[in-house]
């Protein structure tokens, strides 16, 4: 890995000098392109890809390449990467077969007027693999399919009111974004009702305080917020929701958006023993290629086909292609026993570390989806200090938001991963204790 | 998008009054603190005063020196928010001043004076940066104190985590709480800055006081200046975010019209 950088070119070059606002030599493309696009973009990057989600300074802003687990920034600079384009990449950034065959269906036509056959043998596929399923319908993004589910939950029940866990994730549509401007307030987010994840009684509570009025509870498989460990459901509180669900005459949704296929091939649902009325899978489905998809049971197929559901590019071919190319790669690559298997070296290699360097960092979530935190900051500082020391060293691992393995991640990446990460731990240890620095 | 104050409704109108009369306080109070001719017309046992609005909360009070702890001598008093809203803000409008002990008169002038000298140092070229920095981290931390409590920011209020902010651009220190939907702003002494004290979940620091100004005034978006690293926010991230969104509420208020 030549353009890994080495320790002492890293300890000279970035590590907490960008405080002066002086450009940084390693990302000088990166920031100079950043600088153009604040004058024409708002925020020059926005959303979960702003700059300051990261630790400026030490990540790049613009990627220009990726191979494998490699992903190479504008600048050239080259780094393992456990973002996986967040989690969109299973089988690998420029997988041969999934691009080999997606590129000659874009060359044969994409966007047709009409659906391509592999939207069939795809939905055919998924309904045979997805844990009781029985129909699929493709859209583009996550949040087309969270959206069409609570909407068709809504419709068939003819009650408003959406129950989600605080801190989960489903979108970017006003209903589920962070968005609260009082006028979505009053208006699409008004009948969403929240509960503390795993919390049985909150979620008994909130279905009492609403008696005749669920829609549906939207659950991710487990739980994996933004700046927190993460956590998996008690079983309780899978069987909790599921009987609350059956008796109020609520549909049970399972957002499996990001754990997509990591866990298992039958659905996250499977995973953890959940049975689901409908099922939204998306970033990882066509690795990459954009598609999603909400699955359902039979009793909704009726009330899903009254829905008129379009969208100019949801029924684009490459995709399709893609994703049923991807099921096959991860079959033959080893799916998610390889990815647990290398979920578990990283994780047991990173606690050690940790451990040794005088830590209690703890890696949370399911082996290939792991997330790093810190047991002693629940603030985050030593996260921030831990991944900017490691992508100082050529590894990208996000401070705030959980990781991903995939299928293109070797034994030889995790080994230099945890090369780093000695350095890294020991890098914390020595610039003094947290608490002494934390001013 | 500008709004005009006649479109306000009563809790607008009332926060407005408030964000108005706390920012003529704290900016008259950093004109003193930076100003020496000004400290020279503060009389030796300093100014204490307190500003009034009916439909708005309780007073506000200023105190020069900030260490002071003499009794106010002055309530200058607003008979409704739209007069505060105005004369606060330069135009003609109401405002009855009510002596509540000797020196109400000195305190009046004196007030004027250094909320003139305030709109002076930030429109005058020839303020130091620090001044500057200062005046508007000044308003800008108020302001969110002031506004926090509205019912339009309720729901952002409960999403951003409780916790404390340290702000610092060059020898300025400040510690923000966030405690559900109140924000309660302290300037720290400069020492602070340099010292390990208390524990801040969070820590926002500008490269400079002029990356200070050029935010804060607006001349350059925050998230651009997180990203060209002129700006650095450590610890609790969606607690510094959360608050840039309650930052945006003020604009809006401060783009009103009168
Ligand atoms: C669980 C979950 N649901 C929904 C979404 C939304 O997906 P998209 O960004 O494709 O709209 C995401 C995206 O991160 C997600 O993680």
């Amino acid at each position: 890995m030549s353009e890994m950088a080495d320790e002492k070119s890293t300890a000279a070059g970035m590590s907490g000098k960008r405080i002066d606002g002086s450009p940084s030599p390693r990302f000088a493309v990166s920031m100079a392109y950043f600088e153009r696009a604040a004058k024409v973009i708002p925020g020059g990057i926005y959303g979960s890809k702003s700059p300051g989600f990261l630790v400026p300074g030490h990540f790049p802003y613009y990627l220009s390449r990726a191979q494998g687990s490699r992903i190479y920034d504008a600048d050239g600079n080259e780094f393992i990467d456990y973002l996986c384009g967040y989690g969109s990449q299973i089988v690998g950034y420029g997988n041969p077969a999934v691009d080999g065959q997606a590129l000659e269906q874009a060359r044969r036509g994409d966007l047709l007027n009409q659906p391509h056959p592999a939207m069939v043998e795809l939905a055919e596929r998924l309904v045979g693999l997805v844990e009781d399923m029985d129909w699929a319908v493709f859209v583009k993004n996550g949040t087309d399919a969270t959206t069409l589910a609570t909407s068709i939950a809504r419709a068939d029940t003819g009650k408003q009111v959406i129950v989600a866990a605080e801190g989960a994730y489903h979108g970017a549509a006003n209903w589920c974004s962070t968005n609260v401007f009082p006028v979505f307030m009053q208006a699409e987010q008004r009948d969403v009702r929240f509960f503390p994840y795993n919390d049985v009684q909150a979620l008994e509570a909130l279905f009492a305080a609403n008696k005749g009025h669920v829609a549906c509870v939207i659950l991710t498989p487990y739980h994996h917020p933004t700046y927190r460990p993460q956590q998996l459901p008690t079983p309780e509180f899978t069987a909790a929701a599921e009987r609350l669900c059956r008796a109020e005459g609520a549909y049970l949704i399972v957002d499996d958006i990001r754990a997509n296929f990591r866990l298992d091939m039958r659905g996250s649902h499977r995973f953890f023993g959940i049975h689901p009325d409908m099922v939204t899978m998306g970033k990882a489905l066509a690795n990459g290629y954009p598609i999603s998809v909400l699955l359902g049971t039979d009793g909704l197929r009726k009330t899903a086909s009254s829905f008129f559901i379009t969208g100019t590019y949801w029924m684009s071919a490459v995709p399709m292609i893609a994703a049923l190319a991807t099921l096959g790669e991860m079959e033959r690559l080893g799916g998610t026993a390889r990815l647990a298997e290398l979920g578990r070296t990283l994780k047991e290699g990173l606690e050690s570390l940790g451990k040794e360097a005088g830590f209690r960092a703890r890696v949370s979530g399911p082996l290939a989806i792991p997330y790093l935190t810190f047991d002693e900051d629940s603030d985050l500082y030593l996260n921030q200090r831990f991944c900017a020391a490691m992508a100082d060293r050529g590894v990208f691992m996000h401070p705030h938001h959980n990781w991903f393995i995939s299928l293109a991640h070797t034994e030889e990446d995790i080994a230099r991963t945890l090369e780093a990460a000695q350095g890294a731990f020991r890098e914390l240890g020595s610039s003094s204790s947290l608490a002494a620095e934390r001013p | 998008m500008k709004t005009n104050f006649a479109h306000l409704g009563p809790e607008e109108r009332s926060v407005l009054a408030r964000l108005k009369a706390s920012l003529a306080l704290r900016l008259a109070e950093e004109a003193c603190a930076a100003d020496a001719e000004l400290q020279k017309r503060c009389p030796p046992n300093g100014i204490a005063m307190k500003l009034g609005i009916r439909g708005s909360d309780a007073p506000l009070r200023l105190q020069v020196p900030r260490t002071s702890s003499r009794r106010p001598s002055l309530l200058l008093f607003f008979p409704n928010t739209e007069a505060a809203v105005r004369v606060l803000s330069g135009a003609k409008g109401t405002a009855i001043p009510l002596p509540l002990g000797s020196g109400a008169f000195v305190a009046l002038t004196f007030f004027r004076k250094a909320l003139g000298r305030a709109a002076e140092l930030l429109r005058s070229p020839d303020t130091s940066e620090e001044t500057r920095a200062g005046l508007l981290l000044a308003a800008t931390l108020y302001g969110l104190e002031a506004i926090a409590g509205e019912s339009y920011l309720e729901r952002r209020m409960q999403i951003i985590p409780d916790g404390v902010v340290g702000i610092r651009a060059g020898g300025i220190a400040y510690q923000v709480t966030k405690k559900g939907r109140t924000i309660h702003v302290q300037r720290d002494a400069p020492s602070a800055a340099a010292s390990g004290s208390p524990h801040l979940d969070a820590l926002l620091s500008f490269a400079g006081y002029r990356s200070a100004i050029d935010v804060l005034s607006g001349k350059r978006q925050a998230v651009v200046a997180l990203g060209s690293g002129e700006v650095r926010v450590e610890g609790l991230l969606p607690l510094v975010q959360g608050l840039f969104a309650v930052l945006d509420r003020l604009s809006w208020y401060l783009g009103v019209e009168v």
